[in-house]
């Protein structure tokens, strides 16, 4: 047992070394400052106000299976883009989460 | 009419959800931030343990946080995501000691299903994305670009649907995430996926594991060189990964919280639900793991989150119970534990039920919580102000000034106490048998009244009357020398110190005095500075005093208004005036120290005492009536105590810690969930449940235990049946019947049953300190709330509202008799009740309104409130306003119409305000934590007290319109300077929201705002006070009066 409990790591050795241990039925009154920021940066610049695609992820979807499937087929009937469009809803219907 | 609503936060939350440690406020500083549902606290480590730096208040319930370290950065960042999707990432700019945000943003999804196992944030160890878990089948991540900075969010399809736990692997090429789940046949398995970030996909990982333990619940990844993950079970742990497996058997245990130790991930403590500590260690070879041992370390509070500090120590955050500060010995103690607690950290949460009583007869209102949970419940008992704790008392009528001297100069203890009258004056001392007797000192004059006496250099002491000031030796305790006022004038007032006197006569003249060994030596005065008081009361008492290195003047007004100012020592100048109104009568300061710290007692019919924390004053009542005089008496049979001067009394007496809030805790090893007050019998009721482990088999026992009001101690238990719960408690007396009962409704809670068909209501008489059963009725459910109602008892039982007659039977026994009942509800779970009027709020439909016709003996719907509200709580205002609580944290108001034109008008409830408190509420109570004085602005005020989860106890005060008003136009403009912490913005934050609707806040105001004024500098203060062409003293004064609301 021992082995396994000794040598706790230490990033400064100080740290805790001087605490008084208190009452511990006397329970620890610290109230730190309340922090109300009145100063501007609170706000992130512009460009890091972060928001989600936009695209709905099926559709994202459609659109990149779509990509995938045509772009070898680029000399295939036109017909048969449609088919395969209404394939993929099916298929993807079944295993994408339900809205 | 109590439409127009202020709520303000009396006791702040204290239940520690996260925890994490890291280089935040500087990258040679280590710091330990812990998480408290709406607020986070910055800890700085030192050698003197931890320090507190910065409570941050935060606009959202805090769903993850996690600070991490972005390539080229010195210091750590701070990711916070909120329930209601949103996230910032925080940073300490030391050099202007503020928070600022780098980023922050929406990550809501328009649709969507809320995972119902909580949100899962997470940030890739290698910096190259945020990823988040918050809608079943979507894995949202927020890339990083290679300059640090974050992108646009994008979901990726998780095909996996229940999810229990989402982390990120280290050292991985490819950031790649390990996911615990279950599936639809209840197994629980992990499977690895890699973000595709180019392509916004998952690719197949590198490899998975299935068929875990079922109590698989926590996965803790485990940094190189060994890497891989800990899977944690209930009856199992595994190391996983591509290339090991490892398991070893637990004992069973639920583990809810972890902390790793080593760098390396070799050990890890792990926290269980009956609070005990384990050390999880991963034995390897050559970066081979091994194999895993466990040990068990001791007990803690049942922790929630667990960060390792630093040299041994470590902090155990706790929802449960009190957080601690533990240390981890070698050697076990005599109970054969290696945790040793250091500090405990109150924690009220959750607040399951509570009372307002008042205990000390004193018209102070204190609150009794039912607080924590499992084998950390207690009984926590909250009082406002400060008490003292009185030791003796002599009758004496109309005092006018008290002092206390030593009989020399070196004297540690005081041995006088000078007690001043119209018309003479009369020595105190403690004799032999430590009393207090009249003594003498014969060279004081004591056929007149004295106005003011101070201990001397040169073992002498000073007396001043109308007439003269008098030096007298302390030793001899004869006259040295004497001044004489001149003829015609005579003393006013005066005051002294050791070395110098300053006295004031008719006419207007100031005359100082320099103390020398047996004389008197004149000095000329110059005025430094003048300040117009303006209006037409007197000042009647003034003071020169420094607290926390600052001085300050005070200066207390005929009418109970004190003005501060800051005082420049050097030049003399006053600046920051500040009013604050502290009752009605004239107040006469004094000072006195405390625990090594100089306070001031400030006498009037509201005694105060006034101190400083982190450089502001701050003013906390005395829980006295009236004081007229008050000086620090510090005998040796009476260390550090006061002597106070009130109605006709003399009391010695030593104060409580100098706090606003006091806390006392009765650890109950239980958990107590519904606790009722019998003044008759002077004792609390309460409900509670305890754990019991024996051989493997949880089973949980209910008792109803009978405790003293005064020592809290269990003086009478009656057990409950096997799955018998207490759902409610009263005290209540009936029609016809002089004795005063508790009431308990049950239900036996069986496992197979969905809904409890069956409980109790039994009927219980205290005689003799001791419970007696007096009756029972069974019931065909559970009995969810009991109310006394014209002289009978009315119960929420499931669907049912029930009236119970309290009837004689012909042998002089009594019975409960059904009278009349009222259907029509999912679960009546909290009723209240106004004359003929009864309040119901249910499970899942909001209010109803139902009246009780006595000629009918019936019970009828008068009114609803159609909206789906899932209550929590419910109170009534007044006649027509009723406030409910809701399980989104929301809280709403709604007014009985019976002015309606027609039925269906009459028959709605119409939504008045609604409001985002964050808070879930288990109970409401009339009540105040202050002391109501009838003559002050305050005492007007209507207020309802609450008790949530988080352990926060609030107030809402029903407030006049025109202050309403006030207040509203104030909080806007505190909306423009105070900003939210992390872009976050306040108006959002207080809509009220649920699944069906996000509406601004109406008819409720945010207290812990508008106070959060009297923080502001003053520049910001008078940028307000000029929106709201409003002086700025008056403006401190109104926000100052509010703060006594609590």
């Amino acid at each position: 047992m021992g082995s396994l409990l000794g040598d706790w790591p230490s990033f400064d050795p100080h740290n805790f070394s001087q605490l008084r241990p208190s009452d511990p039925s006397n329970p620890s009154k610290m109230t730190p400052v309340t922090y109300h920021p009145t100063h501007d940066r609170t706000l992130p610049p512009p460009n890091q106000v972060i928001s989600s695609e936009a695209k709905n992820i099926l559709l994202r979807h459609f659109y990149q299976r779509a990509e995938e499937k045509l772009r070898p087929k680029r000399s295939a009937s036109e017909n048969l883009a449609p088919e395969h469009g209404c394939k993929h809803p099916r298929a993807s219907a079944s295993d994408t989460m339900p809205t | 009419m109590s439409i127009w609503n202020y709520v303000v936060t009396a006791h702040k939350p204290t239940n520690v959800t996260h925890s994490c440690v890291g280089n935040f406020t500087g990258p040679q500083e280590l710091n330990l931030i812990i998480a408290k549902c709406t607020r986070i606290e910055i800890h700085l480590l030192t050698p003197q343990g931890l320090q507190p730096m910065l409570d941050v208040p935060i606009y959202g319930r805090i769903a993850t946080l996690e600070l991490f370290r972005p390539h080229g950065e010195a210091q750590d960042f701070l990711f916070i995501a909120t329930e209601r999707y949103k996230f910032c990432v925080l940073q300490w700019d030391a050099e202007a000691a503020e928070v600022i945000t780098r980023a922050m943003g929406d990550v809501s999804d328009r649709i969507g299903r809320p995972t119902d196992n909580g949100q899962i944030g997470i940030i890739d160890p290698e910096c190259r994305l945020i990823g988040l878990h918050l809608y079943d089948g979507l894995f949202k991540v927020i890339p990083f670009d290679n300059k640090g900075q974050l992108k646009e969010a994008f979901n990726i399809r998780l095909e996996e649907l229940q999810v229990l736990d989402i982390k990120f692997l280290y050292s991985c090429p490819k950031p790649t995430i390990v996911v615990l789940y279950q599936d639809n046949k209840d197994a629980r398995h992990v499977k690895t996926y890699e973000v595709a970030l180019k392509d916004k996909d998952f690719v197949e990982g590198p490899w998975s594991q299935n068929n875990l333990d079922n109590g698989a619940a926590l996965l803790i990844p485990v940094p190189p060189p060994l890497c891989g993950v800990l899977i944690i079970g209930e009856g199992t742990i595994v190391y996983c990964s591509a290339s090991a497996f490892k398991a070893i058997p637990i004992n069973p245990s639920i583990t809810r919280a972890y902390g790793r130790v080593d760098a390396d991930g070799s050990r890890y403590l792990l926290g269980d639900h009956a609070g005990l500590l384990h050390l999880l260690v991963i034995t390897h070879e050559k970066e081979k793991v091994t194999g895993l041992k466990i040990e068990l370390l001791g007990e803690t509070s049942i922790a929630s989150t667990i960060s390792y500090l630093d040299n041994a120590f470590v902090y155990v955050g706790s929802s449960y119970g009190d957080s601690q500060l533990i240390k981890l010995n070698l050697q076990p103690d005599a109970k054969g534990s290696y945790v040793e607690v250091l500090e405990r950290y109150v924690n009220l949460g959750p607040i399951v039920d509570f009372c307002v009583v008042d205990l000390e007869r004193q018209g102070q209102g204190q609150v009794v919580t039912c607080s924590g949970a499992y084998k950390d419940g207690s009984l926590r008992i909250v009082r406002n102000g400060i008490g003292i704790n009185e030791q003796a008392s002599v009758e004496l009528q109309g005092i006018k000034g008290m002092w206390s001297l030593r009989s020399a100069t070196d004297d540690p203890f005081d041995t006088f106490l000078v007690v001043s009258f119209i018309s003479e004056t009369r020595i105190l001392a403690m004799n032999l048998e430590d009393e207090l007797e009249e003594t003498e000192i014969e060279g004081f004059c004591s056929q007149v009244q004295t106005l003011f006496c101070h201990d001397a250099v040169y073992n002498q002491l000073v007396q001043v009357t109308s007439s003269s000031v008098r030096l007298v030796s302390s030793t001899t305790r004869e006259l040295r020398n004497e001044w004489h006022a001149p003829s015609g004038y005579s003393v006013n007032v005066a005051t002294a110190n050791a070395t110098q006197v300053l006295l004031a006569t008719g006419g207007g003249h100031l005359v100082y005095l320099e103390i020398g060994d047996g004389y008197f030596r004149f000095h000329d005065l110059n005025l430094i500075t003048k300040e117009h008081l303006g209006g037409e009361i007197i000042p009647r008492s003034v003071l020169l005093c420094a607290f926390e290195g600052i001085s300050y003047l005070l200066c207390a007004l005929g009418d109970g208004h004190l003005l501060n100012f800051l005082l420049n020592m050097n030049s003399g100048e006053l600046t920051d005036r500040k009013k604050v109104s502290l009752g009605t009568q004239p107040i006469t300061l004094r000072t006195f120290s405390s625990k090594n710290t100089t306070h001031v007692f400030a006498a009037s019919d509201r005694p105060t005492v006034i101190y400083s924390s982190n450089k502001k004053l701050l003013y906390s009542n005395v829980n006295l009536k009236e004081v007229s005089h008050m000086c620090p008496f510090n005998s040796a049979a009476f260390p550090d105590s006061l002597a106070i001067a009130k109605e006709g009394e003399l009391t010695i007496g030593t104060i409580d810690d100098i706090q606003k809030l006091h806390i006392r805790s009765i650890p109950l090893g239980e958990h107590a969930r519904r606790i009722c007050h019998q003044e008759q019998s002077r004792t609390f009721a309460i409900s509670s449940m305890k754990y019991c482990q024996s051989n493997a088999e949880e089973t949980e026992m209910h008792f109803i235990r009978l405790l003293d009001d005064q020592t809290f101690e269990f003086i009478s238990t009656y057990p409950l049946d096997q799955y018998e719960n207490g759902c409610s408690i009263l005290s209540c007396s009936f029609s016809d019947d002089t004795n005063v009962y508790y009431c308990v409704g049950t239900a036996y809670v069986m496992p197979e049953e969905n809904e409890p068909t069956k409980g109790r209501i039994l009927v219980f008489i205290v005689e003799d300190g001791k419970l007696q059963l007096i009756a029972e009725k069974e019931t065909k459910g559970a009995v969810y709330s009991l109310n006394a109602f014209n002289g009978k008892l009315l119960a929420a039982i499931n669907q049912k509202i029930q009236l119970y007659k309290w009837m004689l039977r012909d042998d002089g026994t009594r019975e409960l008799q059904s009278e009349c009942g009222h259907h029509g509800h999912i679960l009546a779970l909290y009723v209240q009740t106004r004359g003929d009027f009864i309040v119901v709020g249910d499970l899942m439909k909001s209010f109803s309104l139902l009246i009780y016709k006595h000629e009918e003996g019936a019970i009828e719907e008068r009114a609803r409130d159609y909206n789906a509200n899932w209550m929590s709580a419910v109170e009534i205002l007044d006649d027509d306003i009723y406030l409910g609580a809701e399980n989104n944290f929301n809280l709403f108001t709604v007014r009985k119409n019976s002015e309606g034109a027609t039925d269906e008008e009459r028959g709605r409830l119409e939504v008045v305000g609604e409001y985002h408190l964050g808070e879930f509420i288990n109970r409401f109570r009339h009540g105040s934590l202050v002391m109501r004085l009838p003559d002050s602005d305050v005492g007007q005020i209507p207020t309802v007290i609450f008790g949530t989860v988080n352990g926060v106890i609030g107030v809402i005060a029903s407030l006049p319109r025109d202050q309403y008003i006030f207040l509203e136009k104030l909080q806007a403009n505190l909306r423009k300077v105070i900003k939210g912490v992390g872009g976050l913005s306040h108006e959002q934050w207080r809509s009220f929201y649920n699944e069906k609707k996000t509406v601004d806040a109406k008819n409720f105001l945010d207290g812990d705002l508008i106070e959060s004024f009297l923080d502001l500098g003053r520049s910001r203060m008078e940028e307000i006070s000029k929106a709201m062409s409003v002086p700025v003293e008056e403006l401190m004064k109104r926000v100052e009066e509010l703060t006594r609301l609590h």
